[in-house]
């Protein structure tokens, strides 16, 4: 019964009115951002500068590179629900490292690799445990994941009395240009999260790993069966998570110089949602790096139109962010078949 | 989900705490329930709660304490639930909201538990014995006044409101309600939620759409951090960033000089010390204690900066 | 008067006609069965009787009037589809699957403990044990299908639709549904059913309609057509042999020897040698344990054994990705399960073991478009456009596809499991000659098959297992049916060491 419709499904695919439909299910992020943008553009004169959008982009890039790195955790069939606490560990860690180094490695660029090498040190381990547990522990990734969020977050808070961790002074100046800095007018920010993105796109869609990755989140027990090393890409998945908050982090320590208990909040959501919005699966099987950026932004570009604008009373903002996500995950069409 | 286990771990201290009490049988116990560490503000509040119950174990060996934190009203109803099943003698909250929190804390009440309520009231009077709050009032007024004696012939203002909750309108309210009449603009108010990064972006965003700003009201210290880095970043002159609470970074700044900052609204966290000390002083010396302890909210500016600065304290 | 009756109904998804003008009609109390190639319009015709689909054209008439153009309305009329692909809920018990939707109630609570005795009782007149408080997911595969015939008798039916009833039934349980349809028909009631076995419609149908290309080219009563008459009817030309000619017992050289091969719960002290060049049938009665001993052998589930001897070398037993580098392939029963990402294309698909075992980083699409290119005509996969999705294939091409894949990688051991299941007979035919000819090649090759036939006609060598264990070995002409089945029921035990030769 079912090959049989599976014939006629198969022939109606080849129809011309079906590819158009997938280019727009496709599209469907961009168009949402491009509308977006129209009513940034109508509603505020300040909107389309070159400042605010160098503004929004840069301050997206947190976030981004974060959902990059959770585009492959979600491709896999995975979830991280820590990363926003990860982030706020690995930050208080970092400045905690560099304050001390600073006496042995001095207060120049030396440091400042020295802490970039440590925060990736710290991320990859932190999401090296998170796979193990869930691979090889064979916990649900929602739980061992929420588990990690709750002790990373008291982790730090207990490091910082509950207070903020600050870099001393002498230090932020030398780490200031990683996220005010420009590099040919282009903010630094902007660039590595390009770079990751392009990096990011690539493996998944044309290397052997990103391809791993897709068939395992598709059907665990497929590339079980056709010799795919599923726990060790699983577990890669993870890490690569860790590494993605590791350089989100080092991105945005300069930004304040200083890790505060309001560090990562809620980080992990707008991360998820960003891939969600961009059309990635949240059951698994089908990643899509472009379109976690153009999430990404949709968010960025929600927060700052209803800042630039007043008519939208601020009481309301959760209600709108709210109301524009399902908009854009409405405009997709239910890719769990993948 | 993190407030879920945050509780947890906070219960399960209680719980550890319980278990770990000396043998000898206490004179009293004192139950604090107090918000758990989410912000700068309740972050300092809660080192100040730890540092004066260690204080006053030590002082008073006779007296037993029980901390609960909670992360949000609903979670603190249970806390005080759990510490009056522990049988209290007092009990110092400091109320997520005053609404919810009443009840609870008028079935306590009932039961002969000594009340010091901190910071915020409750929804009915008379239900305390003791109350040590901050004056929200004039903090918002205190806001008001500084803009106004700073641009005595009118300003253009923007004003960034904290987390929704009943202290943020209180205080809005009042600033609002004295900036009446005056030639200061507020050009817009949104939601920075005592946050220095949502602090940074909003600032930001104000700044694409304000070709002019002569002030920002940033709601507390932590949105000001985060204000004053959007500000150097776009390199504006001449704004003038008020925050408040006392944060200790801040006050630096105001005591050593700062372009922007030259003044802050003391309202600390460190208002849980003296009800717990009048509160362990009530049981421990048997001197009765109660009333209204309304600690005020003044501006700090450079002169009197040195008095309020604890560079020890992680606020 | 006729029960059912189709008159002229034709069918057209979109621009392609599946159904063309389609006359038919049975009587009360009678069982017919409908064969054709996949993609005959056997299922859609199926569909449109029990309400699933509306005709394009023609009419239906039920008992002389307009037929029931719903599910809903077919049922309360009396006609029941028992489906292929289950209608059943895993997380609920039997009973309650049972009388799903149709929950027998006293006042406002449901009557569980009548469900049970009901659902108790229609088992056992469908001969399953099946323990009616059980959760669906922990029972097999074939008690679902018992349990989804339960379903259909627990509404007595007028007519029942089947799909493929006997497809995962053991022989003793095909023979029990037969013996309830018989008395069904005794009862007056009237079955359509389809099927791809033959011998299957000879014994239980007493007329069977040919369907070719959307139409109806022979209706019989199946004591007056063969098999093979069928058979030709379906494809349209006369049929050369199905199976390929017995090739000769040449002493063929052993490439891998397994002693004391354990699967907990599954397989107790298999040892056995596989052959180059030989076919090597695998048969047993469903649960007997056939799948677990070849998974459990080439590290796709956990086990231990005494020893593993390849190509002449000692070694542990192998892990999943190991066998595969080991040139060591298992070909999975469940293609949609375990064997092909259905909503990936075909070229993916193909390519996803030999990129996984000897693939570079950085993947070629062009290279894998030309291997798919290369296996669409070695295989004859029949499909219109080569960009579609694995799950767009019918059933006989999606084994061909599965085929492709587990050949890309080169293996010198192939391991078949059920590899025509739900294959039609064109396609099947060219899976034989697939696997002659691989054993011709030197190759050495396991069939595991539910299907006498098939075991009969392809093994040059066959085990049979019953409870995890060898029950016995034949060998050439040796091989029957009879043989076989007294070995996969313990009728007659020989110690399956002392068959083998080490």
């Amino acid at each position: 019964m079912t090959d049989m419709t599976a014939t006629t499904a198969g022939v109606a695919a080849a129809s011309p009115g079906r590819s158009l439909v997938r280019l727009l299910e496709a599209a469907g992020p961009l168009l949402a951002l491009i509308l977006l943008m129209l009513i940034g553009t109508v509603t505020s004169d300040s909107f389309l500068g070159a400042e605010n959008l160098s503004n929004v982009f840069t301050r997206s890039a947190i976030i981004g590179i974060i959902a990059v790195g959770a585009t492959f955790v979600i491709t896999a069939g995975g979830l991280d629900l820590s990363v926003g606490s990860l982030s706020a560990l690995v930050a208080g860690m970092t400045i905690m490292f560099m304050n001390s180094a600073a006496a042995t490695l001095g207060d120049g660029w030396l440091l400042v690799i020295a802490g970039i090498a440590f925060s990736l040190a710290i991320g990859a381990f932190a999401g090296f445990i998170n796979g193990f547990m869930i691979v090889k522990g064979r916990v649900e990734a929602f739980i061992v994941t929420l588990g990690a969020m709750g002790i990373f977050r008291s982790v730090i808070t207990w490091l910082a009395d509950g207070g903020s961790i600050s870099l001393d002074f002498s230090l932020r100046d030398t780490a200031r240009p990683i996220y005010y800095g420009q590099v040919f007018g282009i903010a630094v920010p902007i660039i590595v999260l390009a770079v990751i993105a392009v990096v990011g796109e690539l493996t998944l869609r044309r290397m052997r790993f990103g391809r791993h990755v897709a068939a395992i989140g598709s059907n665990r027990h497929v590339a079980f069966y056709s010799a795919i090393p599923v726990s060790r890409v699983r577990i890669l998945t993870y890490v690569i998570q860790g590494l993605c908050v590791a350089i989100a982090t080092v991105i945005y320590v300069p930004r304040l110089g200083a890790a505060t208990p309001s560090t990562g909040l809620m980080w992990e959501l707008e991360a998820i949602a960003a891939v969600i919005i961009g059309g990635t699966a949240l059951s698994g099987g089908f990643g899509r790096i472009w379109g976690t950026i153009v999430g990404v932004l949709i968010l960025g570009f929600i927060s700052n139109i209803l800042n630039l604008t007043g008519f939208i009373s601020p009481y309301l903002n959760g209600a709108f962010q709210g109301a524009i996500i399902i908009i854009a995950v409405l405009l997709q069409r239910d890719r769990s078949q993948g | 989900m993190l407030n879920k286990l945050k509780s947890l771990i906070a219960a399960g201290a209680v719980a550890v705490a319980g278990l770990a009490s000396p043998a000898l049988a206490a004179d009293a116990v004192i139950g604090v329930s107090i918000p758990a560490a989410t912000h700068g503000w309740t972050g300092g509040l809660n080192y100040h709660t730890k540092r004066t119950i260690d204080r006053m174990k030590e002082a008073f060996p006779n007296i037993d304490f029980v901390l609960a934190t909670s992360s949000s009203a609903t979670q603190q109803v249970n806390d005080i639930e759990d510490l009056m099943a522990r049988n209290i003698n007092a009990l110092v909250v400091l109320p997520f909201e005053s609404d919810p929190l009443t009840e609870p804390v008028k079935a306590a009440k009932a039961k002969g538990v000594f009340i010091a309520t901190v910071d915020r009231g409750l929804a009915e009077e008379g239900i305390e014995d003791l109350y040590v709050g901050g004056d929200n009032p004039q903090y918002g007024k205190a806001a008001a006044e500084y803009f106004k004696k700073k641009f005595p012939d009118g300003g253009k203002i923007v004003v960034m409101r904290g987390i929704p909750t009943a202290i943020d309108n209180i205080r809005i309210e009042a600033f609002n309600e004295a900036l009446k009449g005056t030639k200061i603009e507020v050009l817009d108010m949104q939601y920075a939620n005592w946050n220095p990064d949502k602090g940074f972006e909003v600032m930001q965003d104000y700044l694409q759409r304000f070709p002019q700003i002569d002030g920002v009201w940033a709601g507390d210290d932590d949105a000001a951090l985060g204000a004053i880095e959007a500000i150097k970043q776009a390199d504006r002159k001449n704004v003038t960033v008020l925050g408040g609470s006392g944060m200790n970074k801040v006050i630096k700044l105001v005591q050593d000089g700062h372009d922007m900052v030259d003044a802050d609204i003391f309202y600390p966290p460190t208002l849980i010390i003296p009800a717990i000390e009048l509160v362990t002083m009530k049981f421990a010396t048997q001197a009765p204690i109660n009333g209204r302890y309304v600690l005020g909210s003044p501006l700090i500016t450079k002169d009197n900066a040195a008095e309020y600065y604890f560079p020890d304290a992680p606020y | 008067m006729s029960l059912l009756s189709f008159r002229e109904v034709a069918k057209t998804y979109g621009v392609v006609p599946v159904l063309k003008g389609i006359d038919l009609a049975i009587e009360p109390g009678e069982v017919l069965a409908l064969v054709g190639e996949n993609g005959a319009g056997k299922s859609t015709l199926m569909r449109i009787a029990a309400g699933l689909a509306d005709a394009s054209a023609g009419t239906m008439l039920l008992d002389g009037a307009a037929a029931p153009a719903t599910l809903q309305a077919a049922e309360r009329a009396g006609i029941v589809m028992v489906h292929q692909e289950f209608c059943l809920a895993p997380h609920l018990t039997v009973a309650e699957n049972v009388f799903l939707g149709r929950e027998i109630t006293r006042g406002l609570f449901t009557d569980r403990k009548a469900m049970e005795t009901k659902a108790r009782g229609l088992l056992a007149e469908l001969g399953s044990a099946a323990p009616v408080r059980a959760r669906l997911r922990d029972l097999p595969v074939s008690d679902w299908q018992m349990i989804e015939l339960a379903k259909a008798f627990a509404r007595q039916p007028k007519l029942i639709l089947m799909d493929e009833p006997t497809a995962v039934l053991s022989a003793t349980e095909a023979g029990n549904l037969f013996a309830r349809i018989r008395a069904f028909r005794e009862s007056g009631g009237s079955v359509i059913f389809t099927s791809h076995r033959l011998d299957e419609v000879k014994a239980i149908a007493d007329r069977v309609a040919v369907l070719r290309d959307g139409q109806i080219v022979r209706v019989e009563a199946t004591s007056d057509i063969s098999e093979d008459e069928m058979a030709e009817a379906m494809v349209g030309r006369p049929l050369a042999e199905i199976y390929p000619p017995r090739r000769g017992m040449a002493k063929r050289k052993v490439l891998l020897s397994v002693a004391g091969l354990a699967a907990p719960g599954s397989v107790d002290d298999v040892s056995l040698d596989i052959r180059e060049g030989e076919v090597l049938g695998i048969s047993g009665l469903v649960g007997s344990g056939r799948t677990e001993l070849f998974e459990a052998l080439l590290g796709l589930r956990p086990a231990k054994c005494r020893s593993f001897v390849l190509r002449g070398e000692e070694r542990k037993l192998p892990e999943a990705r190991e066998a595969w580098a080991l040139k060591l392939a298992y070909l999975t029963e469940d293609r949609k399960g375990k064997g092909l990402l259905l909503g990936k294309s075909l070229d993916q698909n193909v390519a996803l073991t030999k990129g996984a075992i000897t693939g570079s980083s950085w993947i070629d699409r062009r290279a894998e478009r030309r291997d798919l290119e290369t296996a669409v005509e070695r295989y004859d996969i029949r499909t219109g456009r080569l960009d579609v999705t694995a799950g767009a294939l019918s059933g006989g091409n999606q084994q061909k596809v599965l085929i492709a894949k587990t050949l890309g990688v080169e293996p010198d051991l192939i391991v078949f499991d059920e590899p025509t299941r739900g294959v039609d007979i064109g396609a099947k035919q060219q899976i034989y000659e697939i696997i002659a000819q691989l054993a011709a090649a030197g190759k050495a090759i396991v069939v595991i098959s539910s299907e006498m036939q098939e075991i009969v006609g392809l093994s040059d060598r066959v085990l049979v297992m019953r409870r995890g264990r060898i029950a016995g070995e034949l060998s050439g002409e040796a091989i029957s049916e009879n043989d076989i089945i007294r070995f996969a029921m313990g009728l007659e035990e020989t110690s399956p060491q002392e068959e083998a030769p080490h």
